[in-house]
């Protein structure tokens, strides 16, 4: 036992006494005062050197008591094993799934772009969109004319940069014999050099390079590691896009992915404006490409402000410009339509993003926070619980000379080792759950941690080292040398209001737990809900891919798929096949209006005339197995000669035609350009994807319209459907060996995705709901088993005065039932909090929905039971003769 | 008298040879750090010169082992000091080293006698 370290002071006091000592020792012999004094000194030597030696030594000797605690932490810890693994992995649980949870909302909403001083770059973001124009997204793409003319002229910015995808998904691309498909982006020759990112081998594009659509592409660091294995010798060989030839001029800097959200985009090429290479891959509208087409809004732009220019400041400036150019090429703004305005927004997060995933994600930010409270307190909890139980250790240690501080220090060593091994195990944990969460949300760029995620993770590990600091100072000033002198279990007992204090907290984790569960089987409800909403057609045997042809005209294009199609038909196994240009269950869908026998339908005041199109084959809805109510399915006998045709859906057919029979009605594109006989109407179903409400649709009939390009191919098929792919990717490689299957998948699982959002929501919520189960079990369990043995003589005597064993078990299980109640009647008002900001995120089921408040009360309760039922059973078995006799 | 060379072997040797010197000084009851410095050179006849900075660190470090225990007080002639006195566990100490002191300086005796040079 160390005794209170000895200050440099008294040393120095020392040192001066030796000095006076030695002075009057020298004056008996002889010498004068002031003589014998330079004589001590110079005998003595450097004083300030003994001083320092000494403090030296102080200091080491003070590591090498550190070291003795974090030893003597050690050896105790495994002691009790089963306290530090449990404390060790709730701890890692806990701050684990919160820095998890973090890490990507992180990424999704709150990091900048990796870019120089990202703090000045700005997306510009569009508002009311001129009638007549088609929009990727309508608050965030623009046309290129748009794009044009800020590139000009940009008042208040330094640079305006555009950028789109190639593909909607991935896009063909060769390099060498194989065909594959890789995520590229069309971009300005601003691109690099505006957004600062560095090209540590090769160059970026020039302003000359987008004029004259030079054919040279920079790869990302991500794709050149992936696919060329960082071979230097890359640079100047040709990529095939679109079977475009395409040379390799530069190399993008590690960590930028490129400003598609979520996405990471393998390589860049300069702005083109030719039909292969059309943004999003898109056929050529009218023979026109997003660069000649001024109604398709399809560009993504982003601004850098220029140097003391504000946000509002820039979009003042530039709002004139760009009411101007958003009407070139279309006219002018009809009667009552509301002028288009430019916002100016921070570049930070993922665009698009937060709508979908903000809210989402900070509501899992608070649930796994309200786990991390649980696991926090349970292990403050169980400190307590084991320090207290100690208690007679400390005492008899403090009765044999140890300083309270040592105690304190030695406490202190031991909620250390805790929070560094949890901490450590955290950290591998939060690892993997933000794989596991970046897979399931469909996020392809990397989610490596950043500082924020470190900061934020030790910030946690920091206030819990603080708070398990903090719990055993009490027990170390409590406990006092006399302590041990009392033998008696009974009298040595944790005072009342310690108990208080673990009582307060096991029904405050009830609490939370209550909220939790109450979250949890809130948004399970929504996902089997979802899950079991009817399509309106039977999805199972269903498989889908894309494919892009490269045609260049109308007629080539609808003689490849007609040879595709008659050729699938022939695979064994395969019951139909048919073709639609946009997938059903990709979210996305063709909105327009549309002209009724001439002219646009008239609508009640208020309402929508908006239309939802697609282009469909022969048996497009037998395939589907979508009933057809009236009239017929197209078929093979509609061809390019034959009149057109196009079918309809309940809805449109109740809209535009009420009380009529809309068969040989005409209907047609909102310019009237293109007309249609309505040869059937079809039963609703869902068309985008599980969640949405059916609106008015028409299809027409892929062999009739002026389009050819990208198409998907739907089979239905006896069997699994995936079985079919590799012979359909033979069939499609006889016709063009460049070409691959676009996302082959069963269409169950396309419509699946289209809820992947609320599975993983809900996933994650039922995991924290259990999480946080496990963890109020394990702390109401540890409290009580503790506090049973701590009250063994108690109930001994209490048995011996008469109590039956039932009392004694009631005595357990009623103190654990009242904690249990008190939380439930806490938590519920804050669960009726959380579920009624839960509620957009629900589907078919109430924010107040008493079946899950029912069951959350329940299963708390039977937790509370389950982890009372051992320590009152061990309780009952209390011998009362024993129990007295070891007193 | 040792050349310059030796002047390392003597200072390592000290470092042992010191802490039994200042047990055995406390052997005869409290002293203060200057007291002791006296003391040891008083008895091996002004032969051993005790380094005062090296003294007081070694008195700290017996100290922390417990051989030793210190205490302010005050002198014969009134003026403050710290006395060390000696422990059980130091007494031990002393006794221990003592024996294996005695039979290093034998074993060095015997190697060393024959040749008579040492004085």
């Amino acid at each position: 036992m160390s005794r209170p370290k000895r200050s440099t002071e008294d040393f120095a006091e020392e040192v001066r006494a030796h000095l006076e000592f030695e002075a009057d020792e020298l004056r008996s012999e002889g010498l004068s005062a002031e003589e014998a004094l330079r004589r001590a000194h110079v005998e003595f030597g450097s004083v300030r050197t003994a001083k320092e030696r000494f403090y030296l030594r102080s200091r080491i000797q003070w590591l090498d008591s550190i070291l003795r605690d974090l030893r003597y932490g050690v050896r105790s810890l495994f002691n009790s094993p089963g306290f530090a693994i449990t404390a060790v992995l709730t701890l890692a649980l806990g701050i684990g799934a919160n820095t998890a949870v973090f890490s990507v909302m992180n990424a999704v909403l709150l990091r900048s772009l990796p870019v120089s001083d990202p703090t000045r770059l700005v997306y510009l973001h569009p508002s009311h969109a001129p009638y007549g124009t088609g929009t990727i997204n309508s608050r965030e793409t623009l046309s290129y004319a748009i794009y044009e003319t800020l590139h000009d002229q940009h008042p208040g910015l330094a640079d305006v940069i555009a950028y789109v995808p190639l593909s909607i998904n991935k896009v063909a691309v060769r390099y060498g014999a194989q065909p594959e498909e890789a995520e590229g982006d069309m971009v300005s020759g601003t691109f690099f050099s505006g957004l600062g990112v560095k090209l540590p081998q090769g160059r970026g594009f020039t302003e000359q390079d987008e004029k004259d659509h030079a054919s040279i592409a920079v790869i990302s660091y991500n794709y050149w590691t992936r696919r060329f294995a960082r071979n230097p010798d890359v640079l100047g060989t040709t990529l095939f896009v679109n079977g475009i030839a395409f040379t390799i001029v530069g190399i993008s800097g590690e960590g930028f992915e490129g400003l598609e959200a979520g996405r990471s985009t393998d390589f860049w090429i300069p702005l083109q404006n030719r039909p292969e290479l059309n943004a999003w891959g898109n056929p050529l509208d009218d023979g026109k490409t997003y660069a000649t087409n001024p109604t398709w809004w399809c560009l993504r732009l982003i601004g850098r402000l220029a140097p003391d220019v504000s946000k509002q400041q820039a979009a003042a400036a530039l709002n004139p410009l760009f009411q101007r150019a958003a009407y070139i090429g279309l006219g002018s703004p009809a009667a009552g339509e509301k002028a288009p305005t430019l916002s100016l927004e921070e570049a930070r997060g993922f665009p698009g993003y937060s709508e979908e995933y903000g809210r989402p994600l900070r509501m899992l930010m608070a649930m796994v926070g309200f786990v991390l409270l649980i696991a926090l307190t349970n292990v403050v909890m169980l400190l307590t619980a084991r320090n207290a139980a100690r208690q007679r250790e400390f005492s008899m240690r403090l009765a044999l000379g140890a300083g309270r501080r040592d105690l304190l220090r030695q406490l202190l060593a031991e909620s250390l080792l805790l929070v560094t091994a949890g901490g450590a195990l955290a950290w591998v944990f939060a690892r993997m759950a933000t794989r596991a969460l970046a897979s399931w949300a469909q996020i392809e760029s990397s989610l490596a941690p950043d500082r924020t995620v470190l900061a934020f993770a030790l910030g946690i590990l920091f206030v819990a080292a603080l708070i398990f600091g903090l719990a055993p100072l009490r027990i170390a000033l409590a406990a006092g040398p006399a302590l041990s002198l009392k033998t008696s279990a009974a009298t040595s007992n944790a005072d009342a209001g310690r108990s208080r204090g673990a009582r307060i907290m096991v029904a405050f984790q009830m609490t939370l737990c209550v909220v939790l569960l109450v979250g949890a089987g809130l948004l399970i409800r929504t996902l089997r809900n979802l899950e079991n909403t009817p399509l309106g057609f039977p999805v199972d045997g269903l498989v889908v891919f894309g494919v892009n042809p490269h045609v260049t005209s109308v007629p080539q294009g609808k003689a490849f798929y007609r040879e595709l199609i008659s050729k699938l038909r022939e695979l064994p196994g395969v019951e139909s096949v048919t073709v639609m240009q946009e997938r059903i269950g990709s979210w996305s869908s063709d909105n327009s209006d549309m002209t009724v026998d001439g002219r646009l339908p008239d609508v009640p005041n208020g309402s929508s005339r908006t239309v939802r199109s697609n282009v469909a084959g022969p048996g497009f809805f037998t395939t589907l197995g979508v009933p057809v109510l009236a009239g017929r399915d197209f078929a093979d006998s509609d061809t390019e000669t034959s009149p057109h045709v196009g079918i309809i859906n309940e809805q449109f057919a109740r809209r535009f035609f009420p009380n009529r029979n809309p068969l040989g009605h005409m209907v047609g594109t909102n310019d009237g350009r293109y007309q249609m006989t309505v040869i059937g109407v079809v039963k609703d179903h869902k068309y985008r994807s599980i969640d949405e409400e059916p609106i008015p649709m028409a299809w027409y009939e892929y062999a009739q319209i002026p389009i050819a390009g990208r198409m998907e191919v739907e089979l239905r098929v006896h069997g699994d459907p995936l079985a079919i792919l590799p012979s359909a990717r033979k069939v499609v490689q006889q016709i063009d060996p460049n070409l691959p299957l676009i996302k082959p998948m069963t269409q169950r699982a396309q419509y699946n995705l289209t809820i992947s959002s609320q599975t993983l929501f809900a996933r994650l919520a039922g995991f924290f709901g259990l999480l946080a189960v496990v963890l109020v079990a394990t702390g109401l369990y540890g409290t009580l088993a503790y506090r049973v043995s701590r009250r063994t003589a108690e109930i001994g005597v209490r048995m011996a005065l008469g109590a039956g064993r039932s009392q004694v078990v009631w005595m357990i299980l009623r103190d654990s039932l009242f904690l249990t109640a008190v939380g439930i009647i806490a938590g519920v008002p804050l669960a009726f909090a959380l579920g009624r900001a839960l509620s957009s995120s629900l589907y078919g089921v109430q924010p107040l929905d008493a079946l899950t408040y029912g069951i959350a009360i329940l299963g708390v309760t039977l937790v509370a039971f389950i982890a009372s039922a051992a320590p009152a059973s061990r309780a009952a078995s209390v011998d009362p003769l024993k129990a007295l006799r070891t007193e | 008298m040792p050349t310059q060379e030796n002047n390392d072997d003597r200072i390592a040797l000290l470092q042992g040879t010191l802490d039994i010197l200042i047990l055995k000084t406390l052997l005869l009851g409290p002293l203060h750090g200057q007291g002791v410095a006296r003391s040891i050179q008083r008895q091996s006849e002004e032969v051993l010169f005790v380094d005062h900075g090296s003294l007081y660190l070694a008195l700290q470090r017996l100290e922390d082992k417990d051989l030793i225990q210190a205490k302010w007080g005050v002198s014969e002639n009134n003026r403050k000091a710290r006395f060390y006195s000696l422990t059980a566990k130091g007494r031990a100490e002393l006794l221990d080293k003592t024996s294996q002191w005695k039979r290093l300086t034998r074993a060095m005796g015997l190697i060393l006698e024959p040749q008579g040079e040492e004085g």
